[in-house]
């Protein structure tokens, strides 16, 4: 939202050209790489993209189109549903934890599993493009909108219930207004997730797009094809970024304060209860499993019940040589995706504090920032492993950059968010803006750095096994797509609960963590 | 206490607030016995932190009671809320943003699920002196600006209760004293039950018919003294005997009870 | 469960108004013809043009069938769509069939379109491979999931895969250009082609030169379509031999069609020629001059099954089908 603007505002102030000069300064590094020697075949420079466009500029139109619709319709829906799930848990206190724990895992769900189903359930046409779009924004605009919908004093809800009304007149009297900035803020986050989520929902057997052209470009070594698909594919990001950000702006004259608490701050409950509400939640989770394959009529040979999964990793007689295999992959993959993840959050709180202690620099670095993200990993992915080699080292810069953004955007939110009153102490006693980050602005970012860390994990889990799956060859990613491939439904479908239960266990760990730092440094924040 | 028609008069029995805590618990509010008559203005004055707030709060309800009742009439709190039949003003002026002052006001009659008459709300905002400043959001006004209409928002669905929280802590002392001859008017006319709470003992003996002067937390009633002043309040009031003689009192009773319940304080800690 | 199914499709349908549904639209406005689904293995290409050509000159309408050209793509395995009932016919190959129906699919092959397989081996002439002998000491770049055909070409030739070196590489040629890999393993028709057109000369080692014989491009249906849709079946595959036939006759017009019916593809004419002219040696040989196209006999059956059974598959003829074929070609 406008945390990062407001970042930028004063240094657009005093350096009126500045974003201008970031922008140029990218399109020559850009240009400078694509010339080096050997990079004629990964790379093309802006000159042979605007060439490239300026033939195909129709085609690349209807692509954008059909892509763009995918992208738009999936962007509305996925974030329909992530308000509906936020309402209902602010509802529905009691639901809450069920809600969340199940929106966590639908989210986890690896897309070489779903697409194939999607696929399926839908036969030909846009419905898988628009469901994994869908599914890839609804959590980001979720998690922040449901601290949104809680960051209200708790005077507010006083004057709502000095008049005798309930929860719903707080929703709509207070809450709704109160998760605005909150709301915003999601939605910017979803922008290019939207897009990316098309994109690869047309992997799926879509007739055309971008998601299409793209992997006819990177199969035909169209170098200039690939980039100008990438360049189109970040350029619309970044524009629905920038208009979400201007919208909020003007919508949001008066924005209430901005207060990151963690929702539930997973603090309070005691070990049981916790493990009978996780209990609770991986029943639901295989219920509906169960009944929306059933429900569905969904061959078995395919769509595999938890029973066969069961089967396959306990009770088969090669139930051991599956484990090892299974098991051994993802262990591969965690040693990719724990770096990766970490690298991440640093940088992206790295780049936060970076631009607080030195706002000049933020017209440069937001726009490269955002092109990063916005730039579509199923185009980078192969270019950095290339780059990288196919070692740890690319896997693992590809992962930080998906999940660096959202933790930087999260993390300005919360450097922004230190009082005003607080650094008026500050700035009496003379001390240096060091001395403000580490006695005022951290401890103010934590919350809203440990909502994005919990947030960006599932993300982490997607971009490992997406690049093993598109580039790397191994780890869980590749497993699943050979998987896929030899119709060895049973042990997809046990790579998808294991996937998905490895990141519900990483975020339990991320919450303990969060619930651990917070209790020292933002106790106000939990409940 | 009988149910009379018209407002209800109040009733407290026993009532009491312990937060949990290590040790026993705190003790916010002792056990606390009274009726406040249907019509008549209370004025709650002691020292911050004694726990007024606490005992206001759980008149309106809004916070539960460790121990003993509230009736108001023959309702509980939470019935009154039902019909939005109180109102309260709280420390914090509480308002939204997002709103304009008259949007702010206006968010009282839609939770209370009434509509006012045209104008009602210029008038009010006009009697608390904030004519012109209507379509003003509250992140432009000043704290005692904020906090008259706050009052606005509680005056506009005419309740039958009126509890207010330090209602003119913010505002300066020129529009406090305007206030303070005003708005006890506008009650009185509607014969409305009011209780507020503050620590200025002038401003409690000019509005109140009646002071109950609280000791440090936990509260408890150091005295009770009725105000035998002409309603309304002529003009110069301040500046006679039986004023000056009233203040001493309540001010007595203030210092008396700082030093009788400084120590329950420190026990209780 | 037929309800839920047609309602999630409408749903699909009303959220994007996109041309996608074009196909069953124009279907309702033909008369009362039966609709069927072609579940392609891969992308819209020249790969697929005899069934454009059918599409296109109406061979399939002629036999009272609406058939629906559904594309694959990197995340679209070709079973599951024709397990459901989905698709009646889907393209796939004889070691993903085997593989199939060892999970439990029951899966035959009706036809088969590419007689020769297509797996080759890509390298630059300056370090070419020519034979499997040259692999040792060599770098090959290639997808993991394609081991078993190394393995098996390894293990047909005598050669040691432990002094190959593996590099798993995502389906590109960038690698070998850029250096990373001496070559590629691929399909004949794709990326050397790429390549081509890029101006780099490559040299391709067919693998079914090498005892690699593993039909490819198989069409496969299920027992029950076998049972209850057989004019179906019958239709399509008289549609496919036709569109083959009249692609064989006119490469050109084939690839005109192909461009024509697919012009947001971006589809390069120069590759598509040349990879049209590269796949008619590996779909029409002796046999299906003499039998038509599709045929498969007890010989080609046995050799696929003798791959099949390297590569860890143990599959038997009863896998193959050849009743369609037989009532397509008699007519």
């Amino acid at each position: 939202m406008s945390a990062a603007e407001a970042a930028a505002a004063p240094a657009r102030r005093a350096l009126p050209g500045a974003p201008l000069a970031g922008v140029a300064g990218l399109l020559v590094v850009w240009e400078a790489l694509a010339r080096l020697p050997g990079a004629e075949v990964l790379l093309a420079g802006p000159m042979a993209v605007a060439l490239w466009l300026g033939e195909n500029g129709a085609l690349m139109a209807r692509a954008l189109a059909v892509t763009g619709a995918e992208a738009a319709a999936g962007f509305a829906l996925g974030n329909l549903a992530a308000v509906a799930l936020a309402l209902c848990a602010v509802a529905w206190p009691r639901a809450e934890r069920l809600i969340a724990a199940l929106a966590l895992l639908v989210f986890c769900l690896p897309l070489v599993a779903t697409g194939p189903i999607l696929r399926v359930l839908y036969g030909p046409g846009p419905g898988p493009q628009v469901t994994l779009a869908a599914l890839a924004v609804y959590y980001t605009t979720f998690v922040p909108l449901l601290v949104g919908l809680r960051a209200a004093p708790a005077a507010w809800f006083d004057v709502v219930a000095s008049y005798g009304r309930g929860r719903w007149a707080e929703i709509l009297h207070v809450r709704l207004f109160a998760a605005a900035p909150y709301l915003v803020a999601g939605l910017q986050i979803a922008a290019p997730a939207a897009f990316l989520g098309a994109m690869v929902g047309e992997f799926t057997g879509a007739e055309r797009g971008m998601g299409v052209l793209t992997i006819r470009a990177l199969r035909a070594l169209d170098v200039e094809a690939t980039w100008a698909l990438a360049t189109v594919a970040a350029l619309v990001s970044i524009a629905v970024y920038a208009a979400i950000g201007a919208a909020g702006r003007r919508l949001l004259r008066e924005p209430p304060p901005v207060l990151l608490a963690p929702p539930g701050a997973g603090g309070g409950a005691r070990p049981g209860a916790a493990l009978g509400q996780a209990a609770l939640a991986g029943g639901v989770a295989l219920a509906l499993w169960w009944g929306a394959m059933e429900a569905f009529g969904l061959n078995a040979f395919f769509a595999k019940r938890p029973g066969d999964v069961w089967a396959f990793l306990v009770t088969d007689p090669g139930a051991a040589a599956h484990r090892a295999e299974l098991f051994g992959a993802l262990a591969d993959t965690l040693a990719l995706a724990v770096p990766g993840y970490l690298a991440g959050l640093a940088a992206g709180a790295a780049l936060a504090v970076a631009l607080t202690l030195a706002p000049g620099a933020a017209a440069v670095a937001m726009p490269v920032a955002v092109a990063l993200r916005a730039v579509p990993i199923v185009t980078t992915a192969p270019l950095v492993v290339l780059l990288m080699g196919r070692g740890a080292a690319g896997t693992i810069a590809l992962v930080a950059v998906m999940i660096f953004f959202p933790v930087f955007v999260a993390a300005l939110h919360g450097l922004a968010r230190a009082p005003g009153q607080v650094l008026d102490v500050f700035e009496s006693y003379a001390a240096g803006p060091l001395r403000r980050l580490v006695h005022a602005q951290l401890p103010a970012m934590l919350p809203a750095f440990f909502a994005a860390a919990r947030m960006s994990l599932p993300a982490a889990i997607l971009a490992v096994t997406v690049v093993e799956w598109l580039a790397t060859g191994r780890g869980v990613g590749a497993l699943m797509a050979i998987s896929a491939s030899l119709s060895d439904y049973a042990m997809l479908w046990s790579a998808v609960v294991v996937v998905a239960l490895a990141t519900v266990a990483g975020h339990a760990l991320v919450a303990a963590a969060e619930a651990r730092v917070l209790a020292r440094y933002a106790g106000e924040q939990r409940r | 206490m009988p149910a009379e028609p018209g407002p209800p008069g109040i009733s407290c029995a026993g009532l009491a607030k312990r937060f949990p805590a290590a040790g026993g618990g705190l003790e916010v509010v002792a056990p606390f016995t009274r009726e406040f008559a249907a019509g008549a203005t209370t004025a709650l004055v002691g020292p911050s932190g004694c726990g007024k707030s606490t005992l206001l709060r759980m008149i309106a309800g809004l916070e539960t009671p460790s121990a003993g009742s509230v009736a108001i009439g023959d309702e509980t709190p939470a019935e009154v809320r039902a019909r939005a039949g109180l109102a309260v003003s709280f420390q914090d002026p509480s308002l939204l943003p997002w709103r304009t002052v008259r949007g702010n006001v206006a968010l009282a009659l839609t939770l209370a699920r009434r509509r006012a008459a045209a104008g009602t709300i210029d008038r009010l905002l006009a009697l608390v002196g904030l004519e012109g400043f209507a379509g003003t959001r509250p992140g432009a006004l000043s704290g005692g600006m904020r906090q008259r209409a706050a009052i606005a928002r509680c005056l506009v669905t005419e309740p039958e209760l009126l509890l207010l929280d330090e209602p003119f802590g913010a505002v300066d002392e020129l529009t406090r004293r305007q206030l303070a001859h005003d708005l006890p008017r506008l009650w009185e006319a509607r014969g409305t039950t009011t209780l507020f709470v503050t620590h200025s003992v002038t401003e409690a003996v000019l509005i109140a018919d009646r002071v109950l002067v609280l000791s440090p937390r936990p509260a408890r009633v150091v005295a009770d003294i009725p105000v035998t002043l002409d309603r309304p309040r002529p003009e110069g009031v301040e500046l006679t005997v039986a004023f000056a003689e009233l203040a001493e009192r309540v001010s007595a009773a203030l210092a008396r009870g700082a030093a009788e319940g400084g120590q329950t304080g420190l026990a209780a800690q | 469960m037929r309800n839920g199914r047609t309602h999630l499709t409408r749903r699909g349908a009303l959220a994007l108004t996109g041309g996608a549904a074009a196909a069953g639209m124009l279907g309702a406005g033909a008369r009362a013809a039966t609709p069927a689904t072609l579940q392609l293995s891969w992308l819209h290409s020249v790969q697929f043009a005899g069934s454009y050509i059918a599409q296109a000159r109406g061979y399939w309408a002629e036999d009272g069938l609406d058939v629906t050209l559904a594309p694959g793509g990197p995340n679209a395995p070709v079973e599951p769509p024709v397990v459901s009932g989905r698709a009646l016919v889907g393209v796939s190959a004889a070691d993903y069939t085997a593989a199939a129906v060892a999970q439990g699919a029951p899966f035959r092959i009706i036809g088969v379109a590419m007689q020769k397989n297509p797996f080759a081996v890509a390298s630059l002439p300056e370090n070419p491979v020519e034979r499997p002998q040259d692999l040792p000491g060599k770098r090959i770049g290639m997808a993991l999931a394609n081991m078993p055909v190394l393995e098996a070409l390894c293990t047909l030739n005598g050669v040691d895969i432990d002094r190959i070196e593996i590099v798993p590489t995502q389906y590109s040629a960038a690698p070998l250009l850029a250096g990373e890999v001496d070559c590629l393993l691929c399909w004949a028709t794709d990326l050397p082609v790429a390549m081509a057109v890029q101006g780099v000369e490559s040299v391709t080692m067919l693998m079914a030169d090498h005892g690699y014989a593993l039909q490819s491009q198989t069409y496969i249906a299920t027992d029950e379509s076998l049972r209850t849709r057989r004019a179906e079946l019958v239709g399509l595959m008289r549609g496919e031999t036709r569109g083959w036939a009249a692609y064989r006759a006119d490469l050109d017009a084939a690839v005109a069609t192909t461009l024509e019916m697919h012009p947001d593809a971006n589809l390069d004419p120069r590759a598509q020629r040349m990879q049209a002219e590269r796949q008619v040696p590996l779909m029409f040989s002796e046999l299906t001059e003499a039998r038509g196209f599709g045929w498969f006999s007890a010989a080609t059956v046995e050799e696929t099954i003798e791959t099949l059974a390297v590569l860890g598959h143990d599959v038997s003829p009863d896998l193959w089908d050849r009743s369609i074929l037989e009532e397509v070609h008699a007519g």
